[in-house]
């Protein structure tokens, strides 16, 4: 226990400042819901899911997500191997060289990813985003999932390669499945920065049927003309998913953090 | 190990892999190389980013619009310029005040909670939970949410009435002096959530036979907190001022939609400005090297951050 209290009515003064403390965490969740019911209760929502194409963005967030947490998956499981576990000259170099890249700020790929991707046809597409939103996740990913396979026990590894399994096979049927825990908070992580991510959207998806979640208070404003209720029904409405996939996975999170706690 | 670690030159703590590779050329069996396995990552993330990086330099030094095929070469005006920029000596000022404040208050607030949610609370992944949830909720969702919350009629101003605070009611994101203020507030209830999960892992990792030994000794709560917690969570709480450091440098979503970087650019960051520059007002090459600075002074942040780092870890 790192507090310890043992008197009864101490543990019970405990509870209420923990629950004082909690409450300004959950006010704005409270106003949005409230606001969101305001006026015309439900039917503020029903205006929310007629407005036509709003299915759009859902389906465009979630591609993107897709996409780049597969790519950073990918990416960053084979370079946390090759770190942790394989023979590499100019180990720290490489990894350096990617850690760098977790300082960088993404407004600075702003003027030359913008003229890059007119030059390449890339504006209003899906990679637009996804490229740049995963190169940006990767880093952060490997120093996770490094931490973790580094602490695998070494005899697992010899064992494979003793029978004669080469990396390939020891990635297959060591890597992936001992990883889990740690792929959990990696996946929550990149789902965050993805799902959440504004700033790429709003500069590199124009078209209005390329747009994203993020984007959509902002053409709520514009399509209810300030109407308060709506525009936080429609932000009650883009939250769910994140609220939904994070009690689903909260658990598996919680593991894979204190597994590659980041020390 | 620590000797073996100390012979191959290696102090990156990394113990397995090096001691493996030891093992390995000992036995004559020799372990695949990770080079084809690290490149996807590189040529995504390295390639990709320092390409941007290479590319945001040489634009730095020209007088671009973003379109004209000729853009006019001005060497090193941008930064002469950029030095004489009263704006963007604003966004530096909010940049540290603002690291500082929200980087303080959620150590404090993180560290409290996990403390506390380590200690026989009933209930406490509910707690977890309502701590956590701003943390998967998009700033930009959030934003129209607090527009209307911190609003002059809004939500907390009705609260601060019922509560016989009324005196203290203002349009919080409409002047200048409370609009950064409230915006830290926002960062804070946002990102409190991510430094308690961090600390709450690492904690759990903390011997308890070292703590019962303590109080054992005697020591009081505070004591255990101060002389053993906090010291063996000093790696959470540098890899959460490196994280502070950069989400400062970066802000953008959170002035951008609840003040519009004012009023009077009282919230203007590197990020709206490096974007109001580049993607509203044409100025790309100004931006470039708007952002050539941020960079600079993020990889100076990263070095010094390290070099503490590593002398904590050598004393």
């Amino acid at each position: 226990m790192m507090f310890e209290v043992s008197k009864r009515w101490k543990r019970a003064l405990l509870q209420v400042v923990v629950t004082i403390m909690v409450l300004p965490y959950l006010f704005p969740i409270i106003v949005m819901l409230q606001g969101s019911l305001a006026g015309e209760g439900f039917e503020n929502y029903k205006a929310v899911a007629e407005v036509p194409g709003f299915a759009r963005f859902f389906i465009n967030s979630a591609i993107i997500s897709v996409s780049v947490i597969a790519l950073v998956y990918g990416c960053a499981m084979l370079a946390s191997y090759g770190f942790a576990k394989l023979r590499l000259f100019g180990r720290e170099v490489y990894f350096w060289m990617l850690l760098d890249c977790l300082t960088l700020p993404e407004v600075v790929l702003l003027a030359p990813l913008f003229t890059t991707d007119q030059k390449l046809n890339l504006y209003n597409t899906y990679w637009a985003v996804i490229l740049p939103l995963a190169a940006l996740q990767i880093p952060f990913a490997v120093l996770l999932t490094r931490n973790f396979i580094s602490g695998l026990p070494d005899e697992l590894f010899e064992a494979v390669r003793v029978d004669g399994g080469g990396p390939v096979l020891t990635f297959r049927h060591l890597i992936i499945p001992l990883t889990r825990p740690i792929a959990a908070a990696v996946i929550i992580f990149t789902l965050i920065a993805a799902w959440n991510d504004y700033l790429m959207p709003l500069v590199f998806e124009q078209a209005t049927n390329m747009q994203t979640i993020t984007l959509v208070p902002q053409f709520f404003i514009g399509e209810f003309n300030d109407d308060q209720t709506k525009i936080l029904a429609s932000a009650v409405v883009t939250a769910i998913p994140e609220i939904v996939a994070y009690l689903g996975l909260q658990r598996l999170f919680e593991r894979g953090l204190t597994a590659g706690a980041v020390k | 190990m620590a000797t073996v670690r100390q012979g191959l030159g290696d102090h990156s703590g990394e113990a397995p892999a090096s001691s493996l590779f030891v093992r390995q050329r000992r036995r004559g069996v020799k372990v695949a190389s990770g080079l084809p396995w690290i490149l996807p990552a590189l040529a995504l993330c390295v390639g990709l980013i320092y390409y941007c990086i290479g590319y945001t330099g040489l634009i730095s030094t020209w007088n671009w619009d973003g379109i004209s095929p000729n853009p006019q070469h001005v060497g090193f005006g941008n930064y002469t310029q950029l030095f004489h920029d009263p704006l963007f000596w604003g966004a530096v000022r909010h940049t540290v005040v603002f690291f500082a404040v929200t980087f303080t208050v959620q150590t404090f607030l993180g560290l409290t909670f996990a403390v506390l949610l380590h200690s026989r609370i009933r209930l406490a992944v509910v707690y977890k939970v309502i701590i956590f949830i701003p943390v998967v909720l998009a700033p930009a969702i959030m934003a129209p949410v607090f527009r209307s919350m911190l609003a002059p009629g809004g939500q907390f101003n009705e609260v601060l009435h019922d509560v016989g605070l009324g005196s203290l009611a203002q349009p919080w994101i409409g002047q200048t002096s409370t609009a950064l203020p409230a915006l830290m507030a926002i960062t804070v209830w946002q990102f409190t959530g991510f430094t308690f999960v961090l600390y709450y892992a690492a904690m759990s990792q903390i011997d308890q036979s070292v703590l019962e030994a303590a109080r054992l000794d005697g020591a009081g709560n505070f004591k255990v907190i101060t002389r053993i917690v906090w010291p063996s969570v000093a790696g959470t709480t540098f890899a959460l001022a490196t994280l502070s450091v950069i989400g400062a440098l970066k802000t953008f979503d959170i002035p951008w939609l609840v003040t519009q970087a004012g009023p009077d650019y009282a919230t203007n960051f590197f990020g709206t400005y490096i974007y109001q520059e580049i993607i509203q007002l044409d100025n790309v090459g100004y931006g470039a090297a708007l952002s050539i600075v941020l960079l600079m002074i993020a990889v100076i942040f990263g070095v010094v951050l390290q070099l503490w780092r590593s002398r904590r870890a050598l004393s």
